[in-house]
């Protein structure tokens, strides 16, 4: 095999190689990648602080447009769940003031929507990355969760977050 | 202009990019399968692994063994983006608890060197099943409730912390 013909070889694999990437990327559907853009923008809400004129109760109304009537957040260890969009929006306008400390990031995020679509499980990681004001060192707290995003009037809402055990 | 050329593209330019993207593609797959880079955040692992050191994960390590007592392994959460680091203290099967910051395993104390400080940890004995190893980080003068720790099945074990 001549030097030419391994050079052909090898850009010919590199082509596919890259097709393939591309083709594997863009094979999702339309729900799944809406429902990848509601969960970063919920993040992007939750990390943004106030300085860009909202009060705290006009953020924690957007926050609860993300989230159905009847959400349930279950944070798992023996904590009480928290039922419905209006307790979450209370609680968020009352953790706001702290907000501007912590970052949240997620990562792995995988969607399912379901054989209907009008429902979506996803099981992401969730970091909350917290600064030491003392030390300027950043700690994270990460853990998993599911979720259970619904469909209505062309809008994913989440109904249902709980906490996943990876450690029991 | 022709030196720099022959020291960037070699003296045979044809040659210089087969072996450029076999390297690259070798790379890029000990690195994203094989090997994986990760940094350590947090402060459950210290004294052995400070907070922001890097550390590779083999993926590999536990294809033709299974993981050991004192293996330090990395736990998959969601994906393989963000993994937990701890270590293996006791194995598939086996009855575990902490009492006064001691491990016991099966009723005996297990000596470990890797831990300097013990603060008065207290768990109640489990028993694991045959899929569950009981992962702990070595820092344990943290107080327990701050520390993620605990039984996890061995389809989360991603691999074995290595350098």
């Amino acid at each position: 095999m001549t030097h030419r013909s391994v050079v052909r070889i090898v850009i010919a694999a590199a082509l596919v190689g890259a097709a393939a990437v591309a083709v594997w990327r863009t094979r999702e559907g339309a729900d799944e990648k809406q429902v990848r853009a509601r969960i970063e923008a919920l993040r992007d809400e939750v990390n943004a602080s106030t300085k860009d004129g909202l009060g705290t109760a006009a953020r924690a109304t957007q926050i609860g447009s993300y989230f159905t009537e009847d959400a349930v957040v279950d944070f798992g260890g023996g904590a009480v769940p928290i039922q419905g969009r209006v307790t979450l929006m209370g609680m968020a306008a009352r953790l706001q003031p702290r907000t501007a400390a912590f970052r949240l990031e997620l990562d792995d995020v995988g969607v399912e929507i379901v054989p209907d679509g009008n429902a979506a499980d996803v099981l992401l990681t969730a970091s909350f990355v917290r600064r030491i004001i003392s030390t300027g060192d950043e700690s994270r707290d990460a853990r998993e969760f599911a979720l259970v995003l619904a469909k209505a009037d062309g809008i994913w809402r989440i109904s249902r977050i709980t906490a996943i055990d990876t450690l029991r | 202009m022709g030196l720099t050329r022959r020291l960037v593209f070699g003296a045979n330019p044809r040659r210089t990019a087969v072996r450029v993207l076999v390297l690259a593609s070798l790379s890029f797959v000990t690195f994203r399968w094989v090997l994986i880079p990760v940094r350590a955040e947090g402060i459950s692992m210290l004294p052995t692994y400070d907070s922001g050191s890097l550390k590779f994960v083999n993926r590999l390590a536990y294809m033709s063994e299974t993981p050991a007592r004192g293996d330090i392994v990395a736990i998959k959460l969601a994906g393989p983006h963000v993994l937990y680091v701890k270590r293996i203290i006791a194995l598939p099967g086996e009855r575990i608890s902490l009492s006064a910051g001691q491990v016991y395993i099966n009723g005996m104390p297990l000596p470990e060197p890797y831990v300097r400080n013990k603060s008065a940890w207290d768990v109640p004995e489990v028993t694991l099943t045959t899929r569950e190893y009981f992962v702990i980080g070595d820092n344990r003068g943290m107080r327990a409730k701050d520390h993620d720790f605990g039984r996890v099945d061995v389809s989360r074990i991603a691999g074995k912390v290595v350098f």
